[in-house]
């Protein structure tokens, strides 16, 4: 116990602290500038500088570790004057342009000199010049205004990992810039200008267009591009999205956020937000109201259902969608239309991998929080690059490696090169995990917890050698490798969606499965949408009603059918795949689609889509797949509308709505006009209504109310510890082999990049800033074997077509592969791909991905389709 | 670059931690590349698995390293009190009279380049300057030339 006195209080503290913190503590706050909470201490500025009893001299609070006996002062007038002396020496070369800096009035120099002075500078010479950096697109530099607190670099190093800027120079001739000294080129988190206490790094998106006291509201909401779910608040004047900014000690994120999250929220502000609702008439959408698009499509769907059978209507549900919103389109489809035809584009991997993990290890197996992955002993990563499919969680993974764990990657490392120990590059992901799987066996022995499972385990029959020669791996990397995973206590298993492309997913997902149940693991699977998670809570599946409830349990259907007092459809319906091959085959004659741009990500889908008599796309631009609707709704966006998403930890997360929407309706509530259309006497008609009906309905709901969720979330019902142990029955092609041999020759794979996400964002001008075209990633050894240079224009061909691209090369692409993300509307992967569903985990694995790739001398990229 | 990467590695063999050669694997690369250009940044940061920005930071703040273009052999002529009583001014005009050079500048055909020194601590054998590694002493008008003919 240490008990020392600051400002004539008493301070008992268990753990010896700074004696900044033990001044916290008891609420006497010592002013700081170069401290931030989080990050080390740095002792530059001198502001927090304290008496201490017995010290010759004046010490800083924020290093100085308080001891027992130690007799505090923290104002005085000679502190006051040693801070005044401080500040008048930043503002030396502080060139005080505050009329002009966008930071007046949340500047924390601008505060101090408000309160310590001093009132005028004695220093005549001239300040130091720096001209504003407008080099880079999105961030802007003014170093003149930079008082060298190093908040920025330390929050790009200790926090972000990303250490793309430094102190460059020496004492007062220094300051802060990125490698290239103009661009940052960097991983454009944007947290350095979170912490910037000046105006000397700041967000050229708002540049001079507002003012701290312009904000006339702040909004609590949740990121829309990802899984993680990052807290931030939207600061809104005049029904226009100012800025986003995360807020410190809130959140999965805890103040930080990614590129996207940052910098990507102006896409739902872009003029080609769909406005009105559109009716196809003599082949041509024309503009109609939303009440008479609503009518028409009420009576269509009725008369389809009438003459065709429910059966033969489906759905698609969104991961960009609310809870909210999914939930009305199942009860659409369930009570209104009578189908459970509904499904998303979750099916790809999200709802495949956790429902087979879960019917490996119980339902919740995913339910873990994601602070434990900084504070686990380690961390193994399959399946994508965590750092750019759910950026902020793969912070998570650097703070493991910062507090001392091991981090593990199965391919290339990624986002993660600086945090690993070793690069895995097997030739064959399989062969190496079922090596390492083996071994674990052998060295581990089976902990007897998990019967099914281990079953299945002992069925693997490989010979090490054999399995690590075809996955090329050395016997001491692997031996390390083995050690290291035998090592850890605590560890994470983080799951991405490339597991399930291979020729048997359901064996390399077994395999993961197989580690992480003899590691002990907990684990999370990673998501690309913010809400695949609650889509799946909602019901929107095929065979399980809201609560992830089987369809064919009775007593279930039963009880929702009491509350509803309609007949749940007792038959499973069909999934993606299965309505799309409905549609080629002229079966599903009406399909709606919710807030998914189905055309344009799913390979083959052109066919399918063609042959739909009635198809009706509700979304906020007008996509692909609007573009062939016969009916188009115009939905409110995110901020334009509240709410809540249920992270990939299922963390449920109450968002606010803060700007009005113009022409355009929630997508719940279009579904509640479109019900009261079609003979629901009083559908819910607001977001608490449907939660009403919903925690009655959901046995995974029950006893929540919406409006309670406070900024944390809520974690329900496992409160981040999953159920474990209610097993059900699972199956594995071809457990034992062989291993290994897989196809030759160079794949094209779905890149999932930092700077975009899906379709939504290349309606984001300044994402767009950051990478504007396509570009196919090929790994150096391929390049260097195709004579290609970075840059280069290339022409590639598949079986199914043929595209021109730019090429980039990257560490961070396994050779054999070439990467090409979903993006742009030029050039996309799913145009060059086909897709085949997996019969044992239900995903989507792309085939006909061979790709040959010829370099082009020309400059521009078009796509020539045959 | 392979070459340098060995040459690196020798260096890091001397210090606990990689990182900690990067005073002298700087040295290298200027040696390799002329001067830290941005390129020399890149390869020391591989060289010893460092973020190039922090390379970029520790180098500046040091104020010995080349860090604009310079020529093939830097001259490091001492301008201070005994070595301009000895006749550096002179020396100073004559490099300007015979290559074009002049304090801080590099000749046309990057073959010198030329910073002024203060006091190399060689005033009993002043003037005195360096050229590359090599130390110059009792300079006259007519050595100095001599000597510089001896860099290509
Ligand atoms: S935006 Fe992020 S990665 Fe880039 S310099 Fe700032 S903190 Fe570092
Ligand atoms: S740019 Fe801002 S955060 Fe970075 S050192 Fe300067 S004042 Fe501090
Ligand atoms: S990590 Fe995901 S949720 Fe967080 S800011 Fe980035 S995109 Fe948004
Ligand atoms: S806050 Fe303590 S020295 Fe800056
Ligand atoms: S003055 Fe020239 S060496 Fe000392």
């Amino acid at each position: 116990m240490i008990r020392l006195t600051i400002d004539g209080i008493e301070v008992e503290l268990e753990e010896p602290v700074t004696v900044l913190e033990a001044a916290r503590k008891v609420g006497i706050k010592i002013p700081t500038l170069c401290w931030f909470e989080g990050l080390p201490p740095f002792g530059g500025c001198r502001l927090c500088l304290v008496k201490v009893e017995k010290l010759p001299k004046l010490q800083t609070a924020c290093t100085l570790m308080s001891a027992d006996g130690m007799v505090v002062e923290t104002e005085n007038p000679e502190i006051r004057a040693a801070r005044r002396a401080m500040l008048e020496f930043l503002l030396i070369n502080h060139p005080l342009d505050c009329p002009y800096c966008d930071k007046a009035g949340e500047c924390e120099l601008q505060d101090l000199v408000a309160k310590y002075g001093p009132e005028a500078g004695r220093f005549a010479e001239g300040k130091r010049r720096h001209p504003e950096s407008f080099d880079d697109p999105i961030i802007v530099r003014n170093m003149e205004r930079c008082v060298l607190c190093t908040r920025c670099v330390r929050v790009c190093e200790d926090l972000q990992g990303a250490y793309a800027i430094t102190v460059t120079g020496r004492g007062a001739h220094s300051f802060v810039e990125p490698f290239s000294g103009g661009r940052y080129d960097c991983e454009y988190c944007g947290n350095c200008l979170t912490v910037c206490p000046v105006g000397a790094i700041m967000s050229r998106l708002h540049l001079h267009s507002y003012r701290p006291w312009f904000v006339q509201k702040e909004a609590e909401t949740v990121c829309s591009y990802c899984g993680v779910g990052c807290r931030m608040v939207v600061q809104v004047r005049e029904n226009s999205i100012i800025r986003t900014i995360p807020r410190f000690g809130l959140g999965v994120n805890d103040g930080l956020l990614c590129v996207r999250g940052r910098f990507g929220y102006d896409y739902i502000e872009q003029k080609e937000r769909l406005r009105t609702a559109f009716i196809r008439k003599d082949g041509e959408l024309r503009p109609v109201s939303i009440e008479e698009a609503i009518e028409y499509t009420a009576k269509k769907l009725l008369q389809i259902k009438d003459t065709n059978g429910p059966e033969t209507i489906g759905a698609i549900a969104s991961g960009r969608c609310s809870n909210e919103d999914n939930y009305m389109l199942q009860r659409l489809m369930r009570f209104f239309i009578g189908s459970n035809n509904i499904d998303s584009s979750a099916r790809l991997y999200y709802i495949p991998i956790v429902q087979y993990l879960e019917r490996i290890f119980g339902q919740g197996v995913t339910a873990n929080l994601m602070p434990g992955i900084g504070r686990s002993d380690g961390v193994v990563v399959v399946g994508g690059d965590p750092t750019r499919i759910n950026p902020v969680l793969g912070l998570q993974i650097r703070a493991c490696h910062r507090n001392g764990g091991k981090v593990v990657v199965f391919g290339p490392s990624g986002g993660l090169k600086r945090f690993v120990p070793y690069e895995l590059r097997p030739r064959d992901d399989e062969a190496l995990l079922v090596a390492v799987l083996k071994a674990l066996i052998e060295k581990k022995g089976m902990p007897g917890e998990n019967k099914n499972l281990e079953e299945r385990l002992k069925e693997i029959e490989v010979e090490t050698h054999d399995v690590l020669r075809e996955a090329s791996i050395e016997e001491p990397l692997f031996d390390t490798l083995v050690g290291d995973l035998l090592g850890l206590q605590n560890p994470v298993v983080v799951v991405g969606p490339e597991v399930l492309q291979a020729e048997r997913p359901s064996r390399v997902l077994f395999l993961v499965a197989g580690i992480v149940y003899l590691l002990g693991a907990r684990v999370f699977v990673m998501s690309d949408r913010p809400n695949y998670q609650g889509l799946m809570d909602m019901g929107c599946l095929p065979d399980m009603l809201p609560g992830e409830r089987p369809i064919e349990l009775e007593t279930f259907r039963h009880k929702v059918e009491s509350v509803m007092g309609r007949p749940v459809p007792d038959k499973a319906g069909m999934n993606l795949f299965q309505m799309l091959e409905m549609a080629k085959e002229g079966n599903l004659k009406a399909l709606y689609v919710m807030g998914d741009n189905l055309y344009y990500h799913m390979p083959d889908a052109e066919e399918a889509l063609q042959s739909i008599d009635f198809l009706v796309v509700q979304d906020i631009f007008m996509t692909e797949t609007a573009e062939r609707a016969d009916v188009v709704l115009p939905a409110a966006g995110w901020t334009e509308k509240e709410g809540t998403f249920t992270n990939l930890e299922r963390r449920l997360q109450r968002f606010e709505k803060s700007r009005t929407p113009l022409g355009c309706m929630e997508d719940w509530r279009l579904l509640a006009e479109l019900m009261a259309h079609m003979g629901d006497e009083r559908p819910p008609r607001t977001v608490a209504e449907i939660w009403d009906e919903l925690v009655q309905v959901s046995p995974l709901h029950i006893g929540i109310n919406p409006r309670e969720i406070g900024p944390e979330g809520m974690i329900y019902p496992y409160h981040g510890e999953p159920l474990r142990g209610v097993e059900g029955e699972f199956d594995v092609e071809a457990l034992k082999g062989p291993y290994g041999g897989g196809p030759e020759g160079l794949r094209l794979i779905l890149d999932r990049p930092l700077y975009h996400s899906g379709s939504q964002s290349r309606r984001s001008r300044a994402l767009r800033s950051l990478q504007d075209s396509p570009v196919l990633c090929l790994s150096p050894e391929d390049a260097r074997d195709l004579g290609l240079e970075d840059a280069d224009m290339v022409r590639v061909t598949s079986s199914k077509g043929m595209l021109k691209v730019k090429v980039a090369i990257s560490e961070d692409v396994a050779s054999g592969t070439a990467r090409l993300s979903n993006t742009f509307s030029e050039v996309h992967f799913s145009r060059l791909v086909g897709i085949r569903q997996d019969p044992v985990t239900t995903g989507g694995v792309f085939t006909d991905n061979l790709v040959k790739i010829e370099k082009l001398p020309s400059e521009g990229s078009e796509e020539v389709m045959e | 670059m392979e070459a340098f990467l060995r040459e690196v590695q020798e260096v890091v063999k001397r210090y606990p931690q990689k990182r900690a050669a990067i005073l002298p694997a700087l040295y290298l690369a200027e040696q390799r590349f002329g001067w830290l250009s941005q390129e020399a940044y890149e390869a020391v940061a591989e060289a010893l698995n460092m973020p190039k920005a922090t390379v970029k930071g520790v180098a500046t703040f040091y104020s010995m390293y080349r860090k604009a273009p310079m020529g093939r052999n830097l001259i490091q002529l001492c301008t201070n009190v005994a070595c301009m009583v000895m006749g550096a001014e002179t020396l100073l005009q004559l490099l300007e009279r015979r290559y074009g050079l002049r304090p801080g500048g590099t000749t046309e055909d990057g073959r010198f380049s030329l910073v002024v020194m203060e006091c190399i601590g060689a005033c009993d054998r002043a003037p005195a300057m360096l050229v590359n590694k090599d130390f110059h002493p009792n300079l006259n008008e007519n050595n100095i030339i001599e000597i510089l003919e001896g860099y290509s």
